[in-house]
């Protein structure tokens, strides 16, 4: 039995979670020893961890603005998901004939060239101007911030297929278009798939500072909303919110590439 | 895509070079890769060209395969120039060029799609094939699962069940280690008496070339012209060499002669272009 527990330790030990597990501990740890135990810093410039959490759970609870917590959490779901879904579905397809038809690469490129490096933020009065407050305005940010790197990555991975495959597959008998869906596609989605996860972490930036200039609702307002009432807590609410939602957006693209692109060596 | 036949007697042959000149652009400078090459191949001849490296081999054969045209000279099929790439000039490339996203059986099926063969025949050819290569049980494996002695028998099989009238192969066997080259090669040799076809095949090895040659064309160095064409068959050497083991071929005192000849020419080439 306790030879058992003590492999079982060993293993904890062992395992990198534990690491991790500890790092995340310590890191509250030295927070609450600032704040409550040394009184380092008073609680209107930074508040405990306990009083963060209470925060949540309050905002849970009872509504800030028009929305609680979770509220203000599904509104910023929704735009980042319609924003990025949008961004995807137009720099996907844009990205892989770019990439293929030299002449429509010719077209766009300049215009892509000028656009590309403008800061998605540098678009928020544009975008409030033509679309408001509302939801459409903070959807157009996330899709600029969406779009770039996914088509940029898209274009490249059609580029740089092995031309050698490309080769193959003439010799055996392929056409042109089959080439494309058949040969080019799938050898491009690693590139894809890694431009898509650059360009959800932007896309996560651009709905906080689309939220934060105008917005009424989501997680980036409840930041603003604490710095005005000099409320960290709320603002520390929101960043936390944020930050776990992004991570969660990452692993499931990491999840997504280990599915399709099952055929690469580790 | 080809134009209107032009047979005559010079292009009698199934494949034939005329005069093929490749110039190639490197940083700016050009310089010749392939120098007034002729060569007629008949139908369900073997031939080999061997030479040294950089003689330009790969490139002349490239335009066999309708992947580089040629700069100066033409190339023909049953008369008909090529003009491009064409399922009935299968190539086996050095690097394999597997599909890495399809299955062994996937990449074996590839070309037979686009020939409009349905499913269930496709699959009969397919698993015929596997048997072929010795690969049953993994036809579900990736590429990068598989050796390199497998993967280059699947790219070959790959090109076999596409069934191409021309077999265009560009050292197939060069990534292999010594044991695993040895069956391929015996492998090879028995496909070939199975279903016999045009091949065109490069190799640096001499020994490879005269166990699989009916011809072996020796080139020289850069510019690759053809030294001289050697032909294996019809000496009647060894007839039977290819339902014979490698083994036994090479250790043969025909084979051995041969070999020193051959050597001959292209360490001559070696050293006096002053490759080394």
């Amino acid at each position: 039995m306790s030879r058992s527990l003590e492999k079982i330790l060993d293993q904890i030990f062992q395992e990198k979670v534990f690491l991790s597990i500890s790092s995340v501990l310590g890191f509250l740890l030295i927070w609450y020893l600032v704040t409550d135990l040394l009184g380092l810093m008073p609680a209107i410039v930074l508040p405990s961890p306990e009083k963060v959490f209470f925060t949540i759970y309050e905002k849970i609870l009872d509504p800030v603005g028009e929305e609680k917590l979770f509220g203000h959490l599904r509104i910023s779901l929704i735009r980042i998901m319609v924003g990025t879904g949008i961004a995807l579905a137009l720099a996907i397809p844009l990205g892989i004939l770019m990439g293929w038809y030299e002449n429509l690469d010719a077209v766009a490129s300049p215009i892509i060239e000028v656009l590309r490096p403008i800061p998605p933020i540098a678009w928020i009065p544009l975008a409030i101007l033509w679309f408001g407050i509302g939801l459409a305005s903070k959807v157009f940010i996330i899709c600029i911030g969406v779009f770039f790197p996914t088509l940029i990555n898209t274009y490249l991975g059609v580029k740089f297929v092995d031309p050698l495959l490309i080769k193959a597959a003439q010799t055996l008998g392929a056409r042109d278009k089959d080439i494309l869906w058949e040969v080019v596609v799938p050898a491009s989605v690693p590139l894809i798939v890694a431009g898509m996860r650059i360009g959800v972490g932007l896309g996560m930036m651009c709905l906080v500072a689309a939220e934060l200039v105008a917005a009424s609702s989501g997680l980036g307002y409840l930041i603003v909303l604490g710095g005005d009432d000099l409320k960290p807590e709320l603002s520390i609410t929101g960043m936390i919110l944020i930050g776990l939602l992004g991570l969660i957006a990452d692993r499931i693209i990491l999840k997504v590439e280990r599915k399709v692109v099952y055929w690469r060596k580790e | 895509m080809s134009e209107s036949p032009m047979v005559n007697n010079q292009l009698n042959g199934k494949l034939v070079a005329l005069n093929v000149s490749i110039v190639y652009e490197k940083n700016k400078k050009s310089f010749l890769a392939v120098d007034k090459v002729s060569l007629t191949i008949q139908e369900g001849e073997f031939v080999v060209i061997v030479g040294p490296s950089g003689c330009g081999k790969t490139t002349f054969m490239n335009t066999f395969a309708g992947l580089l045209r040629p700069t100066k000279g033409k190339v023909y099929m049953d008369g008909q120039e090529i003009t491009g790439p064409s399922a009935e000039r299968g190539v086996v490339f050095q690097q394999f060029a597997l599909f890495p996203w399809k299955t062994v059986f996937e990449n074996i099926e590839f070309g037979l799609k686009y020939r409009g063969i349905p499913k269930e025949q496709r699959e009969e050819i397919v698993r015929k094939y596997i048997h072929l290569i010795k690969l049953e049980g993994f036809e579900h494996a990736y590429p990068h699962e598989l050796s390199g002695g497998m993967k280059q028998r699947v790219a070959i099989a790959r090109v076999y069940a596409n069934r191409p009238q021309v077999l265009l192969m560009d050292e197939p066997f060069g990534a292999l280690d010594a044991q695993t080259r040895t069956i391929m090669q015996e492998d090879l040799s028995e496909m070939f008496l199975a279903e016999k076809r045009t091949v065109l095949f490069i190799t640096h090895s001499v020994d490879e070339a005269i166990y699989l040659g009916d011809r072996v064309v020796i080139m020289t160095a850069r510019p690759g012209k053809i030294k001289r064409i050697i032909p294996i068959t019809r000496d009647n050497l060894i007839p039977e060499r290819r339902k014979m083991g490698y083994e036994e071929v090479v250790n043969r005192r025909e084979f051995l002669e041969l070999k020193n000849e051959i050597w001959g020419l292209i360490k001559a080439e070696i050293l006096e272009k002053h490759i080394l």
